[in-house]
């Protein structure tokens, strides 16, 4: 059976179709945000926010925030709703939400995507509420951007070595090793007795951490607006790390994850970790005591006498802009800075405060690791000096693409890190 | 007289095959030990995703990744599903995937099968162009999409809803379910369409009396291809349902990986239990999915 429809009659319904089609491309072009005013503390009447976090999904934390907002909202009589979404996600989902203008409120941020967000024009300058909070001035560096506030630290600390005391102490190497020349006889000690002695970072979702290891060898990363990968220091770094991995002293296929598995199987004594990484570490060891052996170890320097090099890691609380900013600002200072809040916070999830009084409190002062940690890893650590880029991700990728070409020994480290400068100075 | 010589018997047709050769035997015994070392692979191939899926799910946290990994486990553990169950939570995933799902599954096979139809039984201007049109847009990756369709939701207040993750799943399915459909038509015969409206049946009458009972395995196969590609979706469901709408994908992803580390086990438990009403359907009907996946492969 055939029918036949007239060429009217397909076009009468095709209107219909292509109007709604122009009608959906339309409101496609919402137009993105501009600035955002500044917030001063406790201005007006407290009024309803929202309130995202990766940490709210995530079953260690979860209590913690939930204690804190419940404390929040009775005190201000207020409503506080949540969004959630996993740490991986996190920044896409915001920015898609922000863009789009369907989130305003107080906003959990990692350190290293200010720029990004704060690209959209959106966030509030929480510069009012930074006197008398007592914030470290590491601390506040971390959540400023172009001259603002854009971010209240709630966690600060640092990516730094960690090693296993046991396994340190069985090969004979020196758990605080000052040069690199130092840190490899170490590993070479260490590969004696039958572990991977290093696990740093070999694949391409990991290898970023050679950005630090650059910075050790001396290269600025980026001079001015260039980038300066490609240069001596750079290429001088990835030799090094080749040869690493060629004498077996760092291993293939390794990423965070691997590490953290690695080093709670006692598979490894080295690797490279924020402090939030130990309960990860710990949940998956055989070994109860492994805690008490884990130790921060200050990253080797070229020459003895130069500073370590370190990498900043934390969480930022933001604001953005739009109802209920105000109540949310003054959320922000309060999670962040009150004495009692951020010792409790650290009591749970063991995750460094940001004020000084906070630091030099009873409960921080008598974790031996996190102690350790501040101390040799978190004193010396800066920003990355990508992260002032909102494309520092794609920067990250390129050189980590080039990074594992020369491991798996399909480019030159010469060749490699020029490529990888050519590549970060487009996105630059 | 003449003697007639009789006729010589014919020869017997062999009613089996001679016994083959020694060698010809051997070699087919080869053939079919090789067939079922390959077809034992390709199962085992296939099925230790899902082994390994059930022993992670079974072995204590502080064993999962023990090295050299066990492949049977020494210890055994039902706490992960413990935990798994005495998650609200996932309940309320679940509720939202199968509704969405199902939905989704209905709305694609009902419209499909118009189309499908039309484009199979009746002839007009465009026929082929909107054809190729209606199938073009399945080739568009799917993340190209997602922001635009997050602000058109957004615009019409669709976020956070059901019909928001019906709608954009409804987008990727239909193409695919109406070309699946459309051959499943053509190999309906003409003469049964045009007997019904010699009998007087009119085009509604013949598609939903004679048609549609004709091609349920067709409509099957497509309702349970659009049934799966709600339940898998994992960006979509994240980005347009917001918490109280979430399925299951995102929502176990919520729960189970974490800044610093994932709970393994329970998220292989999780994954386990949620499998099952999809494995249910797919036996369930089986035998529609296989007929409707091959209908209008061979014509004649």
């Amino acid at each position: 059976m055939v029918q036949d429809i007239s060429r009217r009659t397909l076009l009468r319904y095709s209107v219909f179709g292509i109007g709604g089609a122009a009608v959906l491309g339309l409101a496609g072009c919402a137009p993105g945000g501009s600035g955002a005013p500044a917030a001063t503390p406790g201005g007006g009447t407290a009024t309803d926010f929202t309130f995202s976090s990766w940490s709210l999904s995530e079953e260690a934390a979860k209590p913690a925030i939930e204690s804190a907002l419940t404390s929040f909202r009775q005190a201000e009589g207020i409503e506080i709703d949540t969004v959630a979404y996993p740490y991986n996600e996190y920044l896409n989902q915001l920015t898609l939400q922000v863009r789009g203008g369907q989130f305003a409120g107080a906003a959990q941020l990692d350190v290293a995507w200010l720029s990004a967000l704060a690209a959209l024009g959106k966030l509030t300058d929480l510069s009012a509420f930074t006197s008398g909070a007592g914030y470290t001035d590491a601390a506040l560096g971390a959540g400023r951007s172009d001259g603002k506030q854009l971010g209240l630290p709630w966690t600060i600390g640092a990516v730094g070595l960690i090693g296993n005391a046991e396994l340190f102490e069985r090969a004979g190497a020196s758990l605080t090793p000052t040069t690199i020349e130092e840190f490899e006889d170490g590993l070479r000690a260490l590969k004696g007795i039958g572990v991977i002695p290093y696990a740093a970072s070999t694949k391409a979702a990991q290898l970023k951490d050679i950005v630090v290891w650059m910075q050790t060898f001396g290269s600025p990363i980026v001079d001015g607006d260039a980038s300066a990968i490609g240069d001596e220091a750079s290429v001088k770094a990835v030799e090094w790390y080749k040869k690493l991995y060629d004498d077996g002293l760092i291993a293939p296929d390794v990423d965070r994850a691997a590490a953290r598995t690695l080093f709670a199987q006692g598979a490894t004594a080295i690797y490279d970790d924020a402090p939030v990484g130990k309960s990860s570490v710990l949940s998956q060891s055989p070994d109860a005591s492994l805690g008490d052996k884990m130790v921060p170890i200050a990253r080797p320097v070229l020459k003895a006498g130069q500073t370590p090099q370190h990498v900043l890691w934390g969480h930022l609380v933001v604001v953005v802009d739009g109802a209920g900013a105000q109540t949310a600002s003054d959320f922000a200072a309060w999670l962040t800075s009150d004495p009692a809040q951020s010792e409790t916070y650290f009591t749970a999830l063991g995750l460094p405060p940001t004020t000084d009084a906070a630091l030099s409190s009873t409960a921080v002062t008598s974790n031996t690791f996190v102690e350790a940690f501040t101390s040799s890893i978190t004193a010396t650590a800066q920003p990355s000096p990508l992260w002032k880029y909102p494309a520092y991700g794609q920067m990250e990728t390129a050189i980590a693409e080039q990074v594992q070409a020369v491991l798996i020994g399909q480019a030159q480290p010469a060749a490699a890190m020029k490529t990888a400068g050519e590549a970060i100075d487009r996105l630059l | 007289m003449s003697t007639i010589a009789p006729t010589p018997a014919p020869a017997t047709l062999p009613l089996e095959p001679a016994p083959a050769p020694p060698a010809r035997r051997r070699r087919s015994g080869r053939i079919r030990w090789g067939m079922w070392i390959s077809l034992a692979v390709i199962v085992l191939f296939g099925f230790a995703p899902v082994y390994w899926l059930l022993v992670t799910s079974l072995t204590p946290s502080d064993r999962v990744f023990a090295f050299p990994p066990a492949l049977f486990p020494t210890q055994i553990t039902f706490e992960h599903y413990a935990t798994v169950f005495g998650n609200a939570q996932i309940f309320g995933y679940l509720r939202n995937s199968v509704i969405v799902s199902v939905i989704t599954a209905v709305l694609s096979v009902v419209v499909s099968m118009y189309m499908g139809y039309a484009f199979s039984k009746y002839r007009f201007v465009g026929r082929k162009s909107l054809m190729y049109f209606v199938l073009s847009s399945q080739m568009f990756p799917q993340a190209l999409l997602l922001v635009t369709l997050y602000l058109v939701f957004a615009q019409f207040g669709l976020l956070n809803t059901y019909l928001a993750l019906i709608l954009s799943f409804t987008t990727f399915t239909l193409p695919l379910c109406v070309w699946m459909l459309k051959g499943f038509f053509d190999a309906l015969p003409d003469d049964l369409i045009e007997a019904a409206r010699i009998d007087g049946a009119g085009p509604w009458r013949i598609f939903h009396s004679v048609v549609f009972p004709l091609a349920a395995p067709g409509l099957v196969a497509a309702g349970l291809f659009a049934f799966v590609r709600g339940w898998n979706d994992f960006i979509f469901a994240l980005t347009l349902a917001g918490p109280d709408r979430q399925t299951l994908p995102p929502g176990l992803v919520n729960t189970f990986i974490s800044e610093a580390s994932t709970s393994w086990p329970a998220l292989m438990a999780a994954s386990l239990i949620v499998s099952v009403p999809v494995c249910v359907a797919f036996i369930l009907l089986q035998r529609f999915l296989v007929g409707g996946i091959t209908a209008g492969a061979v014509k004649g």
